[in-house]
């Protein structure tokens, strides 16, 4: 598990700086404001959430058991944005700069799955 | 005969490693234990005559005979090594009559009318890492030789200890069905008759492949329900979900037997309840559930145990599980008996001791089957006699960590 979590944040590093100016940002510090979306039960816990372009969203693992935050590439996502496994309390954030749909899952437990609608 | 009896000589005598799989199966049945020993003795014989008589070496490739009902697929995931391989063995004479490669983790399919054996592998351009290639391939039974390589498209299998059932052949050995894990569960088409990757289709979280039909398959869902799923033509999929038909903390092994012929399903839990599933008229009927060990046995620590811990007879519907006295979470730790079970009442029909540390269970489909144990720390396939619960022959040096077991219900 600890290879795993490593190598899902060394991905995650590549795509921060790859896709910098892409529609898809991960960012160090979510911008006041941002959506919030909590994982608990092997589920995100807002499994849908609307947000207006140029605003982020943060996701906090509440849960013993590490889950991340996983954008496969796609129409409108240039390249796989995969983010650190994520421990209990542990937060990941992404800024959302261009309009459209982001389907999203976990990296190990593909059967989560969550969505971004941005306006 | 002496075609075999070639080939070792040739092998011998030069000491040449690129004679074939045919010249390497008579070595390791020359070298093998009891029933293969007399077979070595009886080539020797030959050959000492063939020799006196003035016999001119005649060396060829050999053929394997075709594929029966006994003719057993061994496959060997080598503990995760980057390439693996395949033995070929006829139940019969308890000779290895072939060899195959295979690459990372394949998934093995052995056709039902005996035309093909094959697998969906995959392989990296410096051994195990660069670029990744998965592939289907099949292969001539006879001669090994591969008869349709068909690459699948962006590395779509799932890399994991072999699960026979993660890649199924339709009834018709037409469609190959496989199964992607990440980054979302789907099920690939292959057409074989085509020689083509078709499509992924999109499904649920749900695991394993049965095929009922042509064209219909089913799957276990995370939530306990079976999901059914009709290929439909022109990329149109259909699903549907059965009912729930286990509790949450009822444990479904990773390795159930399935006889796509009588379209059963036999699924053992942890503590060796087994459910049976009739897929036969393309939805799924529940039968009442089977358990392997009284409550006096669970309390004395008897459960299932091993990899392919289960097996299925169709014609006389019988179930050989794989069962030991072991501490709880130990359900990957090999058995040393085997419960021979009436599929229809639920009885116990025969306890086999089966004096080896068994890890799979396979069974062939004739109407008197051979059952097939094999252990991966002794690289050994063991034969018996299900009837008698006698071991009949035994087949040894099989790689590194054999695992899976396969045959034709032909
Ligand atoms: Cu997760």
């Amino acid at each position: 598990m600890r290879a795993l979590a490593f190598a899902a944040a060394l991905a995650a590093f590549s795509a921060t700086a790859a896709l910098a100016a892409g529609a898809l940002e991960a960012v160090q510090e979510a911008p006041a404001g941002s959506t919030e979306v909590k994982i608990a039960k092997m589920k995100f816990q807002t499994p849908e959430v609307r947000i207006k372009a140029g605003s982020a969203v943060t996701w906090t693992n509440t849960e013993a058991l590490p889950h991340n935050v996983h954008f496969k590439s796609g129409p409108g996502v240039e390249k796989d944005v995969e983010g650190p496994m994520l421990r209990s309390n542990q937060t990941y954030s992404v800024k959302f700069n261009a309009p459209g749909t982001y389907d999203y899952i976990c990296t190990p437990h593909p059967f989560m799955k969550g969505k971004v609608v941005v306006e | 005969m002496t075609h075999a009896y070639t080939k070792v000589r040739q092998a011998l005598c030069y000491g040449s490693a690129t004679l074939g799989a045919a010249a390497l199966a008579a070595l390791i049945a020359a070298g093998s234990a009891a029933a293969a020993e007399s077979h070595g003795v009886a080539t020797a014989k030959a050959a000492a005559a063939d020799l006196a008589a003035g016999k001119a070496d005649d060396p060829v490739v050999l053929k394997a005979a075709p594929i029966n009902a006994r003719r057993v697929f061994v496959y060997d995931p080598k503990h995760f090594a980057a390439i693996s391989q395949f033995y070929m063995i006829d139940g019969d004479t308890a000779r290895v009559v072939g060899t195959a490669d295979g690459g990372f983790l394949s998934n093995p399919v052995v056709a039902s009318d005996g035309s093909f054996f094959g697998q969906a592998s995959t392989v990296y351009e410096r051994i195990a890492r660069g670029k990744r290639t998965d592939y289907v391939e099949l292969l001539d039974p006879q001669t090994n030789n591969p008869i349709a390589d068909i690459e699948l498209p962006n590395s779509p299998r799932f890399l994991v200890g072999t699960y026979p059932w993660m890649t199924a052949l339709t009834p018709n050995n037409k469609t190959l069905l496989f199964y992607q894990f990440s980054p979302q569960p789907a099920v690939g088409v292959v057409d074989l008759a085509g020689k083509k990757f078709d499509r992924m289709i999109e499904v649920p979280d749900c695991y394993h492949i049965f095929p009922s039909s042509n064209d219909t398959f089913f799957m276990h869902c995370r939530d306990g329900s079976l999901l059914k799923v009709g290929i439909g033509a022109d990329g149109k999929s259909q699903t549907k979900r059965t009912e729930i038909f286990h509790k949450e903390n009822e444990y479904l092994i990773n390795h159930p037997a399935y006889s796509p012929k009588s379209g059963r399903l036999v699924w053992p839990t942890y503590t060796g309840k087994i459910f049976q599933i009739d897929l036969s008229s393309q939805d799924a009927k529940f039968l009442p559930a089977i358990e392997a060990f009284t409550d006096a046995e669970k309390k004395e620590g008897w459960a299932p145990g091993g990899w392919q811990q289960v097996a299925y007879h169709r014609e006389s519907d019988r179930i050989f599980l794989l069962g030991d006295q072991r501490a709880a979470s130990k359900h990957k730790a090999p058995s040393r008996f085997l419960f021979v079970i009436d599929a229809k009442t639920g009885k116990r029909i025969n306890k086999i001791e089966l004096k080896h540390e068994i890890d799979s269970v396979g069974v062939s489909q004739d109407a008197k089957p051979q059952l097939y144990a094999l252990s991966t720390g002794d690289k050994a396939l063991y034969i018996f006699d299900p009837e008698t619960g006698k071991e009949v022959s035994s087949v040894n040096q099989l790689g590194a960590g054999p695992q899976v077991v396969m045959t034709s219900d032909m």
